[in-house]
């Protein structure tokens, strides 16, 4: 079994980050200790049995539809919900150094 | 007649099909019960005014050309601001798509238009449904109509407050965990969460796709089955939806409940509840016994692993479905950033909530390498053990029952720091979630001090219609359901 965790400013750095989000300083003490108590909470999990269980029934078949061209949606509609647009285009801030 | 505001939604429909009531006549009373009463309850997010009425006008014309509008005519709907409909804001409660307009439709919307119905306009919500009090919406709570210092329960509390202080007599919600039945119990209306796939969730803002629900809230049994009627059945755009046939979800009135087993899990009924929420549970057992039910012990004995079960399918999923929200295609975007990650971190750091956040730090958690098989692969094996729980139960009994929520209407700002505490508002609720399936709450009781109480249904997959008929039984022989919040 992997050692429960410890939340720490480095861990929570490295899952800000992988989360695209910026926790400022002033929050990461309250951040940190609600994410150590709910994780706590889910330990409990960490007991069950590792065998895989009969889903049964209720694991139903997913049925995709035919895959086939519809109609879009209305571009002007979809486009003016962009924050930056440019000819028809997304504009985003550069995203390769050079 | 009774003000229209006070009539159940079918008879509302037969009313104005019938022309005794215009459609415009009743949106209007609605429309000025809004502006009467919301400011103090901040149900709505807001109204479409003009053109809720330029649809009810079109009921009205349509029955004046002697066509049948449909089954809803002219029936006033909220809906949770997490179901886009085209050319309309849709905010999921977040700052994030504050000016979000939607280029189309949900399905159940469409279908709710196509029906007859008037869409009234977007209720209240905690961001993306996170939240079991409504405290977590970015446009300021919701207060429950019963007692404005106190939360309506969430995160469709919205659509409760508006059902319970009679501004519409249907609100469409969205249930993950609990999300209709429990603002149902403390608002004291009836809420069906139907089984998962039964109605499209295509146009549902995605919090957690292997759990979401559209379900509904209203004043009767009678009138969540109407609306069930309109809106089940498959639906190409939605994948997860379910082909099943559709039965009438109107029978002829069941007057006995004999013959029937109805289960009465003890992990749902005994640890952790309110004294007057398990006196008022009590009490409807006795009536339903009196009504000819064989009421029988019996156990889901992976209960205790549903709670943290749930959190963690519903982090890892919501992790992955906002990752979408990126500054680029829609959303807010924070300016001034020079690189294009940066833009994004910024971005969502400014348009997402304090909760949200916290649940995608966790969910991104839980499906990091080193800690997915410990954390994630453990609760979707938990998940399949709790499947199976209740498959054991359902072959012993026909429905099972417990309470709604552990306590009832609880005060604003007492919860909201301790995600814990929030989190086990919901302990009763999530099993039914977990494992897809349809489950109903409705008005039992009422404390002391007046709050509702509310006594949860769940049934087999599929088997909305024995739950629409039994809970219609105990509808008819108490009269729970009839007590209003507000004149």
């Amino acid at each position: 079994m992997v050692p429960r965790p410890t939340f720490d400013r480095t861990l929570l750095q490295r899952l800000a980050e992988l989360s695209r989000l910026h926790v400022p300083p002033e929050r990461q003490a309250e951040v940190l200790q609600n994410m150590q108590r709910v994780t706590a909470a889910f330990d409990a999990l960490r007991d069950l049995p590792l065998a895989p269980i009969d889903a049964g029934d209720n694991a139903a078949a997913l049925v995709l539809r035919a895959d086939e061209a519809e109609p879009p949606l209305p571009l002007a509609e979809v486009l003016a919900n962009a924050p930056q647009v440019a000819a028809g285009m997304f504009v985003v801030p550069r995203v390769v150094e050079g | 007649m009774s003000h229209p505001w006070q009539l159940p939604a079918r008879e509302l429909a037969g009313l104005v099909r019938n022309r005794q009531l215009s459609a415009r006549e009743l949106v209007r009373a609605c429309l000025d019960r809004i502006d009467r009463l919301d400011p103090g309850l901040h149900a709505f997010l807001d109204h479409r005014g003009a053109r809720a009425l330029a649809d009810a006008d079109a009921v009205d014309a349509a029955c004046a050309r002697g066509d049948d509008p449909g089954p809803l005519a002219g029936v006033p709907i909220g809906w949770k601001d997490n179901l886009v409909l085209r050319g309309e804001t849709t905010s999921a409660g977040s700052r994030m798509l504050e000016s979000f307009r939607s280029p189309y439709s949900a399905t159940c919307l469409q279908r709710l238009a196509a029906a007859g119905g008037v869409l009234l306009g977007r209720t209240n919500m905690d961001e993306f449904g996170m939240g079991s009090s409504t405290e977590n919406s970015a446009y300021g709570p919701t207060r429950n109509p019963w007692n404005s210092d106190l939360v309506p329960g969430g995160s469709s509390g919205g659509s409760a407050a508006a059902v319970a202080a009679d501004l519409c007599p249907l609100a469409v919600g969205s249930d993950t965990g609990g999300s209709v039945r429990q603002p149902a119990a403390l608002c004291g209306v009836v809420g069906l969460k139907p089984t998962y796939g039964r109605v499209s969730r295509h146009g549902l803002i995605a919090y957690a796709s292997s759990l979401d629900c559209v379900g509904v809230l209203g004043h009767s049994v009678d009138d969540l089955g109407l609306w069930l009627q309109v809106c089940a059945g498959g639906d190409a755009a939605d994948p997860t939806s379910t082909s099943a046939p559709v039965p009438d979800f109107t029978p002829a009135a069941r007057e006995s409940l004999k013959g029937l087993r109805i289960g009465v899990p003890w992990e749902l009924n005994g640890p952790g509840l309110d004294d007057e929420v398990a006196a008022a549970t009590e009490a409807a057992r006795s009536t339903l016994r009196d009504l000819g039910a064989e009421l029988v012990e019996c156990t889901l004995p992976h209960t205790a692993y549903a709670v943290p079960t749930y959190y963690l399918i519903a982090m890892a999923e919501a992790a992955s479905n906002l990752a979408r929200y990126d500054g680029v295609r829609y959303g807010a975007r924070r300016t001034g950033a020079k690189r294009c990650d940066e833009m994004t971190t910024a971005s969502r750091s400014k348009g997402f909530g304090d909760e949200v956040q916290l649940r995608i730090l966790l969910g991104t958690f839980a499906l990091s390498i080193g800690y997915q098989d410990e954390y994630y692969g453990q609760a979707a094996r938990a998940r399949d053990l709790l499947r199976a729980d209740f498959r054991h139960a359902f072959a012993k009994c026909d429905l099972l029952l417990s309470p709604t929520s552990p306590v009832p209407a609880f005060p604003l700002g007492s919860r909201i720091d301790d995600p814990l505490a929030m989190y086990l508002c919901d302990a009763l609720t999530v099993p039914a979630s977990l494992a897809g399936l349809p489950a109903l709450s409705q008005p039992c009781g009422f404390t002391a001090a007046g709050l509702p109480i509310g006594l949860q249904w769940m049934a087999p997959p599929l088997r909305e219609d024995l739950l629409l008929q039994v809970a219609g039984v105990f509808e008819r022989h108490t009269d729970h359901h009839r007590r209003r919040a507000l004149p």
